[in-house]
């Protein structure tokens, strides 16, 4: 049973082997300083980890919870029947539920390995990080006390998260999980009392953990080793327009990998260097994607889906977001 | 009963995990790595890895197959039970999960310095287009007296909480006292007045003391004395810098830190009016304790 499970992990070895060549190679180029920034490069990333852990955990306790008590049954009964419906859904339900973007990830695979169609799964993983009282709150706060922020973020990032959700249905039939092998049948054979429920909903909890945390802690070393050692200004390179400066905007967020209930204070200090539109795809887009939650969802789902979800999400938001332009 | 390897080292690294934030939280370092207001959920984090940790021992010695009566053997949906065979692919994902422990342990978590500054882009860029911004029109007070965190859902606390009374009285002393002190609990507050308003801070005389960075293209005399300030934890640290003027700037390194007192006047930089300390006496300092500064957060009635 480990066989599929043994080359999926090879991608992932060898998707960070190739990134940690890339960056030696790269490095020369845009390296600011030398090898002695190792002790802040380790600060950097320890933190990052330290700050998401708790989220994990919490997430995985969740997946925990979903494995052991909830059925096939149930989801069948919640998710309506027509597409837009289902996907309207599930993008309010992630909008009314406080997560992270690494936390989601292990309930997402839970509730799509539970039946939860596709679309569904994605409209949730992409509004849960995105639209909840916490990041609505920071952005508020971090913007100084200006509504117009969040309630841009909010409502761009809840229509780019529908319209990305929607393409997904028609693009994809199955689940895109990489282990399909799940049998339906067998998770509601038995009915074990519930001491031994609740000590399966943490056994699962904790093989979650194990399973999750490693691409969490390869993706915040990588994130840590972007902002050690790549000058911000790097990017200014690229040119001043305001796509050029969106597009920027969409990278940075990628690879800082910044907790979505942190990055607003991010994108505000960027503010003067960049005009709001740019702004406004910085905190849209950090949420529904980046680097280290890409490195999990390659290990959750097939590669190929990820890599048409990540272009799918890069173009709508960056679309959506350059049409607030107009407004 | 069987001895389950898989499961004995899984159940080690959760105990290490359980060590490792037992040890942040004791000694303190905490405080290097996160904003203190965040270190209750951190200890809830804390709390769980010890609920995980008991329960993983009961699975160390556990009869086969008893351990996974929700799964039955059929089960395929690929997640790591530990019990398959030991192999390379998992040797190094047992390595991935205890090497942020070793680095943990093994190292002092670094105080942020002038390159991490550098790497955040000019701080003058940062600051004074400000006037310019559609989204910066509310006054200070506004901007600070929020009171996000007391209802929340998500208990924290903040070492820099001030009442809305003692926080009014620090920014009054703003505006009448003799001296500007830059305190570290209401830091972010006054940097932010001073670079909205330069010029009506003009022959104030200011307390700093702060860390020295530089850019590229400063004259002798200038070095700017800076602070980073953590809203969640260290990787979204931003830096908050004045530049400052005094004879022999060029003599100091960057990253010493320095207690400065001088008088506050304008100057123009890249087209922007930013403030400057012109310094009538400064002196080297030890790093402090607590090097960073958090924003201020004030308690609702």
């Amino acid at each position: 049973m480990s066989y599929s499970q043994k080359s999926s992990f090879n991608l992932s070895t060898i998707i960070f082997l190739l990134l940690v060549v890339g960056f030696i190679f790269f490095s020369p180029f845009f390296v600011t300083e030398e090898w002695s920034s190792l002790p802040q490069l380790n600060t950097i990333f320890l933190s990052i980890l330290i700050e998401a852990i708790p989220f994990v955990l919490i997430g995985v306790l969740i997946a925990g919870f979903i494995q052991i008590f909830i059925t096939e049954e149930h989801i069948k009964s919640w998710i309506p029947k027509s597409k837009v419906k289902a996907v309207f859904m599930s993008c309010i339900v992630g909008a009314l539920f406080p997560a992270c973007e690494c936390g989601i990830v292990p309930i997402v695979r839970k509730l799509i390995d539970k039946g939860v169609p596709l679309y569904a799964g994605v409209g949730f993983l992409l509004t849960g990080p995105l639209i909840n009282p916490i990041v609505i709150l920071s952005t508020y706060m971090a913007f100084g006390n200006d509504l117009r922020m969040a309630l841009l973020r909010m409502g761009v990032g809840f229509v780019a998260a529908l319209a990305i959700a929607l393409v997904i249905s028609f693009l994809f039939k199955s689940n895109q999980l990489k282990h399909k092998e799940h049998s339906v049948t067998k998770s509601k054979v038995k009915h074990p009392p519930l001491y031994q429920r609740v000590k399966g909903m943490f056994e699962h909890s904790i093989d979650e953990f194990f399973d999750m945390s490693k691409y969490l802690i390869i993706g915040a070393f990588v994130a840590a080793g972007l902002q050690t050692f790549v000058a911000a200004q790097a990017l200014l390179a690229f040119g001043d327009s305001v796509y050029h400066s969106t597009i920027v905007m969409m990278a940075l967020a990628f690879f800082l990998s910044l907790c979505s209930e942190a990055d607003a204070f991010i994108g505000a200090s960027f503010r003067n260097l960049f005009p709001t539109t740019s702004i406004l795809a910085f905190l849209v887009y950090g949420p529904m994607i980046d680097l280290k939650n890409t490195i999990m969802l390659l290990s959750v789902f097939k590669a190929k889906f990820v890599f048409v979800l990540f272009l799918l999400i890069t173009t709508i938001v960056f679309l959506f977001v350059s049409l607030t332009s107009f407004l | 009963m069987k001895f389950h390897l898989q499961h004995f080292i899984k159940a080690v690294i959760l105990g290490v995990f359980v060590l490792f934030f037992i040890d942040l939280h004791s000694t303190g370092t905490i405080m290097k790595y996160i904003n203190p207001k965040y270190e209750n959920i951190s200890k809830l984090a804390a709390g769980i890895f010890i609920l995980l940790f008991f329960i993983q021992l009961f699975r160390i010695f556990q009869r086969k197959g008893k351990g996974h009566h929700h799964c039955g053997p059929s089960c395929h949906h690929g997640h790591d039970h530990g019990n398959e065979q030991f192999n390379l692919s998992r040797l190094f994902s047992y390595s991935v999960m205890v090497f942020p422990i070793i680095t943990g342990f093994a190292f002092e978590p670094a105080i942020l310095n002038s390159t991490i500054a550098s790497n955040k882009g000019s701080i003058f860029s940062q600051v004074n287009q400000k006037e310019t911004s559609p989204l910066n029109e509310t006054t200070l007070t506004d901007k600070e007296n929020i009171d996000i965190y007391s209802s929340d859902h998500v208990p924290l606390v903040n070492n820099n909480y001030l009442s809305n009374e003692e926080y009014e009285k620090k920014l009054s002393l703003l505006e009448q006292s003799e001296t500007i002190q830059m305190q570290d609990d209401i830091f972010g507050s006054y940097y932010e007045a001073l670079n909205e308003n330069p010029t009506e801070y003009v022959g104030r005389t200011i307390q700093m003391s702060g860390f020295v960075f530089k850019e590229d293209g400063f004259n002798s005399n200038q070095l700017v004395l800076s602070r980073f300030m953590i809203t969640h934890c260290i990787a979204d640290a931003s830096i908050l810098g004045i530049l400052t003027e005094f004879e022999g700037a060029n003599t100091l390194k960057e990253d010493t830190w320095l207690e400065i007192e001088g008088v506050l006047d304008v100057t123009n930089y890249g087209g922007y009016e930013i403030p400057v300390i012109k310094a009538t006496g400064w002196k080297v300092i030890d790093e402090p304790t607590e090097p960073y500064v958090y924003p201020v957060l004030t308690l609702a009635e």
